[in-house]
């Protein structure tokens, strides 16, 4: 500022010192620059830490959302844009192809974020009758299929009709809906567990109170008055969400919608708002992040049907879910509305009954040559009742007459009863067999039976069966102690370990730890969102047709449902071993049922979520430019966001080492170091890298004061070079050839690859461009107090021997780097490394690893085919390193 | 980083959430900055014209004028002020079109206050160094 301000008063006084004028001028400029430089590097650092953490992501070791993939991509697009237009300060506009080549990539970048939609019909509310099949688009997987039921194969579907798709953007957007709730979500921080339920409830109180757009209202008293009309009298209905993508084969999203039972037109709006608002249930919110579903791919449709006040309901399975070689069909019932079923609140009976099965005839020259061996078979099997378990149903849901549902009582002598007769049951088969003809896969099936006796179906999805490989029976146990329970059904099959903890309230979810064995009283929905952290599963009530069982079973978790007073014989804390498939829990390890456990896999991976990480990843992080001296070293080659960074951190590099010789400027001019003697290290103090004003050619180390570049030198310096290693004669001729082949290589020719090094420096930033013997590396770090800002980055590349010994070198320094704690990347023979985020005295002695490597890692290659060599050079190199990094002197 | 710049630095912090820009506002003044705040962007234009800020911290979406169309006004009002756009929804095409306008920065929610205050500073001297050239620039190109 004092400087500025001299100069100031110099130009108005008008004393006509020229050449002052012009050096102020210089320093303003050089200021200006090197203000841009730094912006410029910070912002490639902070596009280089996102491009990083988008390939954590790919690893598959954690799940993430939508929100993860647009805030990273737009931190990494306004990092890469602010890099162009710092350059541009720098150079002038030296590169003017870069802003076309961002452009390019960024166009396709949101072509793969912002999808084309069809185009959208126009109803808001479409009745039953009138759903024509594909038409999931408008009204939903769930409604789809039951209209089909209903229209196509003339089953007793109750009447309705749903509102669309289009009915829901409608909503969303007149009351500004998307973008608030995104904006929500992202400001909730990382995809974690914790902050779902304040999240959730803010995304609800969001929905609740918004406005029902006029038509919509319209359409929907209309389509009600026409339900009334046809009934001739007043209805109630159920209100069930059909979301985009649920009941899909992929994703079942079992339970974690809302239905709205018994409504009445008063309160028809407010469970519009709530299904919808289910989308953001903390249980769905986590489901969709856990399987890589994209939020925006799922509009709400939901589906109005007459409410049937049922004796009995439940679900039918048309096969043995975890069982795929069982063809029985599975009938849970319970009394009353089939809500207790799915929402495995309650026991309910099962009834299992066999197909009828035709024998056909088989000519026994299939199994032999003898044409007289011929064998026929015409027996037909009926279908039968194999199975009836008859439970104690002490509760039922039942239809409030004004509206609503409520959970009561069944009067003691209705407990033991069976919720359906021989009949129904018969019939009950007939309609899920007649329905999983029809759609040509299992199908899991919901049902009623009303006071009239007749059945009604009230949706059907595909059933998902456990594929046979995950099925595996264990190995049997050979000493195993007595189980802690023996008891229960199996709801997913397999085995899992970990400590008990039970889950008695919401609030215990928070506090739930990865890997612990969830023990609940009942098999409620609301627990899903526990399953991809839990080992194992059991639960006191529930059925295998409930929604939790069906979600642990997408998920591969282990889940044991109905075990009387599992929460008494489950002690929380205690290590337990939970085999579903022998409906048993063991106390602590057991090795032999750990032993087959499916693989664990990565639910994300195939999703939508991931798939679009890994589109827009390949636009974003492959590095392509790696030679700065190849002409495709250019603005046009650059394809990736990941090249353009890596060009302009070239660039703006050698414009910065220009500056003071262009424009004959000594302060800013680089300064050759001095060290013992002139070295061939040249110094440009970008800012207050040196601890005076440096006069003169030469600075010597004792002047610099840049933490950096002093830790990097005292591991340069450290220990003496030995010299190279002594050849060995492949070794020498290996280099002799390719100093023949690349002429560049050899120093003693006037190249511009000779020996060349150049810091630049502030005091808590320095960066080196180096060439030693053959081999070409940059090193770069900011170390200061604040550690979140700290980082090293490392690239080496090059050498003179053939490429499998210039391989070779890079493995055995990425091996290196790797000890102290770099995250290494090695690509052909380019390796880089990056270490962040460490407090300045870790930093410090990274890079007096950095130092030391950069000077003995020289020719190494040439002996890099001699095994016993590379063992003696690793030991000794780490034994220098950890002496030096503990502060000892090195001999 | 040249903490010299951050005595008298004047910032302008625009959000409609409240408990955001107050918990904000403590954070920025303990640590030396002059802070002034606004709920909305006309509230933004009339504190920019009566306390020339050097630097803005201005949240994208708001009722009203949202954060692009206050940006327009105050860099109308004073061309050297910095901006760092804020923002709880972030899209690229907003990201770009804003950086393209001359915005310093474009951050997301939640904020690492650290890195804010880093921002500031360089927004600062990014600032002081505009100004400084256009002063000493008359007739002259820069280097």
């Amino acid at each position: 500022m004092g400087r500025i301000g001299n100069w100031f008063r110099k130009k108005t006084s008008g004393g006509g010192e020229n050449r002052d004028i012009e050096v102020e001028y210089l320093r303003l400029n050089f200021k200006a620059r090197y203000h841009s430089f730094k912006l410029l590097i910070s912002a490639n650092n902070k596009s280089l830490e996102n491009m990083a953490d988008i390939e954590r992501a790919l690893q598959g070791h954690d799940v993430f959302g939508m929100g993860f993939i647009k805030s990273r991509v737009t931190a990494i697009s306004v990092s890469v844009f602010s890099m162009i237009t710092h350059l541009k300060t720098i150079t002038g506009g030296k590169y003017p192809g870069l802003e076309p080549a961002f452009f390019k990539i960024e166009q396709v970048i949101a072509e793969i974020l912002n999808p084309k939609k069809p185009a959208a019909d126009p109803r808001l509310v479409i009745a039953f009758k009138d759903v024509e099949p594909g038409m999931a688009y408008l009204v939903g997987e769930k409604m789809d299929h039951a209209a089909e039921v209903k229209n196509s194969l003339g089953l007793t579907v109750p009447e309705g009709f749903a509102i669309t798709s289009t009915a829901y953007e409608l909503f969303m957007k007149e009351n500004r809906l998307q973008s608030e709730i995104e904006r929500v979500i992202q400001s909730a921080g990382p995809d974690s567990q914790g902050p779902f339920d304040i999240l959730s409830s803010r995304i609800r109180t969001l929905i609740m109170d918004a406005r029902i757009p006029e038509p919509l209202e319209q359409a929907v008293r209309a389509a009600w008055q026409n339900l009334e009309n046809a009934k001739g009298g007043s209805v109630r209905l159920a209100m069930r969400s059909s979301a985009m993508g649920e009941d899909s084969s992929e994703n079942s999203f079992a339970g974690q919608y809302r239905s709205e039972l018994n409504v009445s037109i008063d309160g028809v709006f407010d469970a519009y708002r709530e299904v919808v608002a289910s989308k953001y249930s903390v249980k769905a919110i986590s489901y969709k992040l856990n399987r890589g579903v994209r939020d925006e791919d799922i509009a709400m449709c939901v589906g109005c049907m007459v409410m049937v006040d049922a004796v009995a309901g439940g679900v039918v399975y048309t096969r043995n879910p975890v069982d795929a070689a069982d063809t029985s069909v599975y009938i849970n019932a319970a009394l009353g509305l089939p809500k207790s079923v799915v929402d495995g609140q309650d026991t309910c009976d099962l009834f299992v009954v066999s197909r009828a099965v035709d024998y056909e005839v088989i000519p026994a020259r299939i199994f032999g040559d003898d044409p007289l061996d011929f064998v026929m078979v015409s027996q037909k099997e009926p279908a039968m009742t194999i199975r009836s378990d008859i439970r104690e149903k002490k509760f039922k849901v039942a239809c409030l007459d004004t509206e609503g549902v409520r959970r009561e009582e069944v009067p003691q002598d209705m407990q033991t009863e069976p919720a359906l007769s021989e009949d129904k049951i018969r019939e009950l088969f007939e309609l899920a067999v007649m329905i999983e003809n029809h759609y040509g896969c299992p199908q899991d099936i919901e049902w009623a039976l009303d006071r009239d006796g007749r059945l009604f179906i009230l949706q059907c999805r595909p059933l998902k069966q456990m594929p046979i490989k995950d099925m595996a029976g264990n190995a049997p146990l050979d000493d195993a102690p007595p189980p802690l329970v023996q008891d229960g059904l199996t709801a997913s099959p397999g085995a899992g370990c970990g400590e008990v903890f039970q889950v008695m309230k919401r609030a215990d979810i928070l506090q739930f730890p990865k890997g612990a064995v969830l023990v609940v009283e009942q098999a409620l929905p609301a627990w899903a969102s526990l399953i991809n952290r839990a080992s194992a599963v059991v639960t006191e009530q529930g059925s295998f047709a409930g929604h939790l069982a069906n979600v642990a079973r997408e998920f591969h978790v282990p889940a044991l449902f109905a075990v009387k007073d599992a929460m008494k014989l489950l002690t929380p804390g205690e290590t337990v071993t939970v085999d579903a498939d022998g409906s048993s829990v063991y106390a602590g390890r057991i090795e032999s049922l750990l032993r087959n456990k499916p693989r664990e896999r990565n639910p994300m991976e195939g999703s939508p979520v991931f798939e679009t990480l890994e589109s827009v990843s390949r636009h974003i992080v492959p590095l392509h430019l790696l030679n700065p001296d190849s002409p495709e070293f250019a603005p046009e080659s650059c394809t990736t966001y990941h090249d353009i960074t890596r060009f302009i951190h070239e660039k703006s590099v050698g414009e910065m080492f220009q500056f003071g010789k262009e424009h004959d400027f000594q302060e800013r001019s680089s300064k050759q170091l001095y060290f013992h003697v002139p070295m061939k290290w040249w110094i440009l103090n970008l800012d207050d890298g040196f601890k005076e004003e440096v006069q003169g050619k030469y600075v010597k180390i004792e002047q610099i004061d840049s933490i950096p570049m002093l830790a990097f030198w005292k591991g340069f310096t450290a220990k003496p070079w030995d010299g190279p290693p002594p050849l060995d004669g492949k070794g020498f001729a290996a280099v002799m050839f390719q100093s023949t082949v690349q002429p560049a290589l050899n120093t003693g020719m006037p190249s511009k690859y000779a020996d060349r090094n150049y810091f630049m420096l502030s005091r808590n930033y320095c960066s080196l461009n180096s060439r030693l013997g053959y081999h070409f590396s940059t090193m770069e770090a900011l170390v200061g107090d604040n550690a979140a800002e700290n980082y090293v980055s490392f690239q080496f590349k090059g050498g003179a021997a053939d490429f499998e010994r210039k391989m070779k070198r890079v493995y055995f320094i990425g091996e290196l780097l790797e000890r102290y704690g770099f995250r290494v990347d090695i690509r052909q023979d380019n390796l880089t490394a990056r270490l962040e985020g460490h407090d300045r005295e870790s930093m410090v002695k990274r890079l007096q690893v950095l130092g030391y490597l950069t000077l003995h890692t020289r020719q190494l290659d040439m002996i890099m085919t001699n095994a016993s060599r590379v063992i003696y050079y690793r030991d000794k190199m780490i034994k220098d390193i950890d002496a030096l990094i503990a502060g000892a002197t090195v001999h | 980083m040249e903490n010299s710049t951050k005595s008298g630095l004047k910032v302008l912090l625009v959000d409609d959430e409240d408990r955001f820009r107050n918990a904000l506002s403590r954070q920025l003044s303990v640590r030396g900055f002059r802070v002034f705040e606004a709920e909305c962007g006309e509230k933004a234009i009339e504190m920019t014209i009566a306390e020339r800020p050097d630097v803005v911290i201005l949240d994208q979406e708001m009722p009203g004028m949202n954060g692009t169309e206050a940006f327009d006004e105050l860099k109308k009002i004073d061309p050297f002020i910095e901006i760092i756009m804020l923002t709880g929804h972030a899209t690229v095409e907003i990201a770009l079109y804003i950086m393209k306008k001359g915005a310093f920065d474009y951050i997301m929610k939640p904020l690492n206050i650290d890195e804010l205050l880093y921002k500031i500073e360089d927004a600062y001297t990014r600032r002081l160094l505009n100004v400084k050239k256009t002063n000493t620039g008359s007739g002259r190109g820069l280097v």
